[in-house]
């Protein structure tokens, strides 16, 4: 029995870690990639790191490649060298600056090549704002519709289920009718605004809120609380787990949205998020480019992945929350 | 300060009449039970007092003055909840702390961080002192730092008592305070809560579905039913002169017996109920005998609780009795038990207590015929 | 009197509070579903001057010209293979996690990670190592066609069979796939990368809705007789799961029919060689946004919409009468 029961198990592992190894093959390769030069990309060499030798970066040396005049202006550098040998002397120095190992390459490229760093802020600014908003529309009204008593609190709940029927994305042309007839394409409200109602927000708040007994609200109304501060004083604090929850559930998927971004933005790369200069990354590299726009995937997935790795147990359990209702 | 009256109280939830016409007048300083089976409305109308809960009709008044659309917190009352209804978030200092700030700092000074900067020395020494006075009565001056989710049940009992007592209100509304605690924290808790109404010397409405505290603690008892107050009287009244058999019935434990009783004069009969206590039935004495069959016997150790039948009624009968003289009966033996005019409690078909003057005419007829 | 205070201030807080929840849920829910269902009976575009009602045409389009045909096949094709994939892997790997004693939390670490990441970026990962030379996938396929061991085991000629009668020994010797550039390969390596990016989700869910399942049930089957793994799986947890698996089903095939991230990233100008990965999102995308033909956009965002429509109805109906235990 102790052997039929080691066999399974082993059996159960060794599926598990082929698994394992399919999923996390893409992540070693991006990684892998960010490190290496052109060559070793083309070639499937270097192993993980890659050797890491010095590479010369080609377009930096084209780059500086000077013209006449300007090897004029250098002969004073190069004491007597004909203007040929000027050149030279100069373009060996230049191709010394422009020598580097390919992870610097790599990485340094990301972030000069295109305003990554830009992004990555925009990629905050839009997902924060996009969850504050959220949530405070839906505090409140998941408020109302769980602790008040009023007339027409029954219909209200129903547009709000039926509202979760209702995809955002499908919608989006539409929506991206009406922006343009507001001329709001190409600016952050665009890519904040059809995103600060979240109906799956209300709803999630309100289940939990349903759970909060009645006497803890009767007890701040009778402490002099009105119904606002109620809100923000007594529910918004017991309902941090949740909200944790909504939370990682609104950045993972905003961060990420890339169809909505690519609709709304055209063009003004200052109001890039991170997947869409990602993308335009792609849409100009050439063979050299690989490494630097792997290094970019790296420096965009990277964020969410070590926060989901610090905090794992919240996650799944936020992720659990939302899904189960 | 505290006086409070309750005036034509009406309240239904749809279909359902909650409160049929409710009157009630609470002296200041007067510990006030309202008690009743579950169901009877006596919550509902703790929460009509306190301004949470609408009422269809009537009026409350909080020391002569109509509060009827006042809401709940600008009554200046307090409250224990069943629950406590701590917030889970703060720690017990703030949770005393917050009806005071909500009461005596404005808006701006109740911001976070920014709010204490602005908060004059004085007002900020004043809440601390209020909140030590509160902590040092019950006791729990050594929780102050904790959360509601580290304490037991009997210490979150006693902050949202410091929450309620930590102002100077009008009156304590208490809605089953001691109904999630165990049964010996209960009785020490009862005690304490008396002793704390002596010290206040203020008014408590306390309501509860438990006899014995209101009978334990309680200056006057209004016992309820089907949203009727049935009778409101000191707690020696109710026991001794209840007004009606629900009444009689609620109170006391075991049960008081009913004896169905048809006075049969020349021209017709009259249906009356006597209502004996189980303690003033004794064994093979009194003026008036009962055959009696066992059906069962406990055992408490001072006293035995004996269950029995009488020829041709269904119903249990109880009666306590001394061990000493009780130790031949056997379950299915035969005794008689018996009981005395004074002891009796004479209600007539439709369950009313009668007055002495008819009491006294039944058992002269009694006697009469017999 | 007085009476009815606290209702009226409840039902005043309770509409102001609600209001603007409200007002964007008509402006951004629902106004658009009205305006795309009025558009697509139209040849709306922005900056164009003359709009007309063109009552059904635009439907009627849809419906006949090949290249919508090729936009209902990718789409179905694409839930049809996914949703299935999707759901019995995250339930294949939540099972077997639940089984082991060791590492449960390192697998669930691993298999989520495609999740939190950006499909984008992992899309264009993928591309990369499934391009047809230098990409890994193909490299390490023909590594394996010279090394004797592994040709000789996956094509069979070991065993006497024909080499060139499997799929490996005729890519061998005829080359491999091009995958995303082959119109045989494209959309189901599109497939492929939605499964993986997908199951861990569906594995978060069904390890929640294992933990739920009572372990007494489990024991007491084993008393009664069901002494298989496979019988108590088909007496407890199946039907356990039951809840579970009708939101994980739902989830999916919504998610998968807005699949458009992997599509524009690689076949940014196509759909895919031959319009083979023309998915619905890719077709709004492209008619509506790239082209301004705004009017069958919004035909195509109204099928869809009937799409989610009839997915969440079938959900509803099994919820009724399916799965309800307690």
């Amino acid at each position: 029995m102790i052997n039929a029961f080691f066999l399974s198990s082993t059996i159960k592992h060794g599926v598990l870690l082929v698994g394992a190894l399919i999923v996390l093959v893409p992540f070693y390769m991006m990684v892998s990639y960010s490190f290496k030069s052109p060559g070793e990309i083309e070639r499937n060499t270097g192993g993980f790191f890659g050797s890491q030798e010095l590479m010369v970066d080609e377009r930096c040396v084209k780059l500086q490649d000077p013209n006449k005049d300007e090897v004029i202006a250098l002969r004073p550098r190069f004491p007597g060298l004909d203007d040929d040998g000027v050149r030279k002397a100069f373009m060996a120095e230049v191709e010394q600056d422009c020598s580097m190992i390919p992870v610097v390459f790599n990485y340094s490229k990301a972030f000069s090549q295109a305003p990554l760093l830009r992004y990555l802020l925009n990629g905050v600014i839009v997902t924060v704002s996009i969850f504050l908003i959220q949530i405070v529309v839906a505090l409140p009204a998941a408020f109302a519709l769980s602790k008040l008593r009023f007339w027409g609190r029954e219909t209200v709940f129903t547009m709000v289920i039926l509202g979760l029927l209702i995809p955002v994305h499908a919608i989006a042309l539409p929506l991206y009718i009406m922006l343009a007839k507001v001329e709001l394409i190409n600016t952050y409200a665009a890519l904040i605004v059809p995103w600060t109602i979240s109906v799956f927000g209300i709803f999630l708040m309100r289940q939990f809120f349903m759970t909060v007994p009645d006497d803890l609200i009767d007890a701040a109304r009778m402490d002099g609380m009105s119904e606002y501060a109620i809100v923000w004083r007594v529910m918004l604090p017991t309902a941090i787990p949740a909200l944790l929850a909504f939370a990682i559930f609104s950045v993972v998927a905003h961060w990420n949205d890339y169809f909505w971004p690519r609709i709304v933005i055209t063009g003004d790369r200052s109001l890039f998020t991170p997947p869409l200069g990602l993308r335009e990354f792609k849409g100009d590299a050439d063979g050299s480019f690989y490494g630097p726009m792997m290094a970019t995937a790296t420096v965009i997935v990277t964020p969410l992945i070590v926060a989901f790795l610090l905090a794992q147990k919240r996650f799944i359990e936020g992720i659990t929350l939302t899904g189960m209702k | 300060m505290g006086s409070i009256h309750l005036k034509n109280i009406f309240k239904s939830f749809g279909p359902t009449r909650v409160l049929k016409n409710v009157s009630l007048e609470i002296n200041d300083g007067e510990f006030t039970a309202l008690v009743g089976p579950s169901g009877c409305g006596k919550s509902t109308l703790l929460r009509i007092l306190a301004g949470l809960e609408d009422l269809d009709n009537g009026t409350v008044s909080i020391d002569g003055r109509d509060v009827s659309g006042v809401r709940a917190s600008d009554r200046n009352l307090s409250m224990v909840f069943q629950s406590y209804a701590l917030y889970p978030h703060l720690t017990v200092r703030e949770n005393i702390a917050v009806p005071l700030r909500m009461r005596q700092l404005n808006p701006s000074q109740r911001l976070p961080l920014i709010g204490s900067m602005i908060t004059p020395a004085t007002a900020k020494k004043e809440i601390t002192d209020k909140i030590n006075t509160a902590t040092d009565m019950l006791d729990i001056g050594h929780l102050l730092d904790r959360k509601p989710g580290q304490l037991s049940g009997g210490q979150r009992q006693r902050v949202a008592l410091g929450r309620a007592l930590v102002r100077d209100p009008e009156a304590f509304l208490l809605d089953e305070p001691l109904s999630n605690l165990d049964a010996k924290l209960r009785v020490q808790t009862r005690a304490e809560i008396t002793q704390l109404h002596r010290q206040l010397d203020a008014t408590f409405v306390y309501v509860t579905h438990d006899q014995v505290e209101a009978m334990t603690m309680a200056d006057r008892i209004a016992v309820m039913m089907d949203g009727e107050i049935l009778q409101y009287d000191t707690p020696e009244n109710i026991y001794s002169k209840p007004a009606s058999i629900h009444v009689a019935e609620f109170i006391g434990s075991p049960k008081i017996n009913i004896f169905p009783v048809e006075l049969i004069s020349p021209d017709q009969g009259t249906r009356f109920q006597i209502g004996v206590r189980p303690e003033y039935l004794k064994q093979k004495n009194g003026k008036f005998r009962l055959k009696a069959v066992i059906s069962h016997l406990e055992n408490l150790g001072p006293e035995i609780q004996v269950q029995f039948t009488l020829p041709g009624i269904d119903t249990l009968f109880h009666t306590r009795l001394d061990p000493k003289s009780a130790g031949s009966l056997t379950i299915g033996s035969t005794t008689q038990f018996g009981f005395d005019e004074v002891d009796c409690h004479l209600f007539n078909d439709r369950g009313v207590r009668l007055s002495p003057h008819k009491t006294r005419q039944f058992f002269k007829t009694l006697n009469d015929s017999t | 009197m007085t009476a009815a205070l606290n209702h009226q201030r409840q039902t005043l807080s309770a509409w102001i509070m609600l209001s603007p929840a409200l007002i964007l849920m008509m402006v951004i829910l629902i106004l658009p579903i009205l305006i795309a269902f009025g558009l697509s009976f139209t040849d709306y575009g922005l900056g164009v001057k003359s709009v007309d009602f063109v009552g059904l045409e635009n439907y009627e389009r849809i419906f006949t010209r090949s290249t919508f045909k090729k936009m209902f096949t990718a789409t179905v094709l694409y839930v049809i293979v996914v949703v299935p994939f999707s759901v019995g892997l995250g339930l294949g790997a939540a099972l077997l996690i639940q089984s082991v004693r060791r590492g449960r939390e390192f697998y669930k670490t691993i298999y989520f990670l495609p999740v939190m990441a950006s499909l984008l970026a992992m899309a264009i990962v993928w591309e990369f190592m499934l391009h047809p030379t230098i990409g890994v996938l193909n490299e390490t396929l023909q590594g394996g066609c010279d090394s004797a061991i592994i040709h000789g085991l996956l094509t069979g000629s070991w065993f006497g069979a024909d080499p060139l009668a499997s799929w490996y020994g005729d890519q061998c010797a005829n080359g491999f796939p091009l995958w995303l550039g082959d119109r045989d390969y494209a959309l189901w390596t599109i497939c492929f990368i939605g499964i993986w990016q997908s199951f861990g989700f569906n594995m978060v869910l069904y390890l929640a809705g294992l933990t739920s399942v009572p372990r007494d049930l489990y024991h007491a089957a084993e008393m009664d007789g069901a002494s298989s793994a496979w019988e108590r799986f088909r007496l407890i947890t199946w039907p356990m799961l039951g809840p579970t698996t009708v939101f994980v089903v739902t989830i999916t095939v919504i998610r998968s029919f807005q699949v458009f991230d992997t599509v524009e990233a690689i076949f940014p100008d196509s759909g895919g060689p031959g319009k083979t990965a023309y998915v619905m999102m890719f077709a709004i995308y492209e008619k509506g946004i790239k082209q301004n033909l705004l009017g069958t956009g919004a035909a195509i965002t109204v099928i869809f919409l009937m799409f989610v429509i009839v997915v969440t109805l079938i959900q509803r109906w099994f919820i009724d009468r399916k799965t309800h235990y307690t």
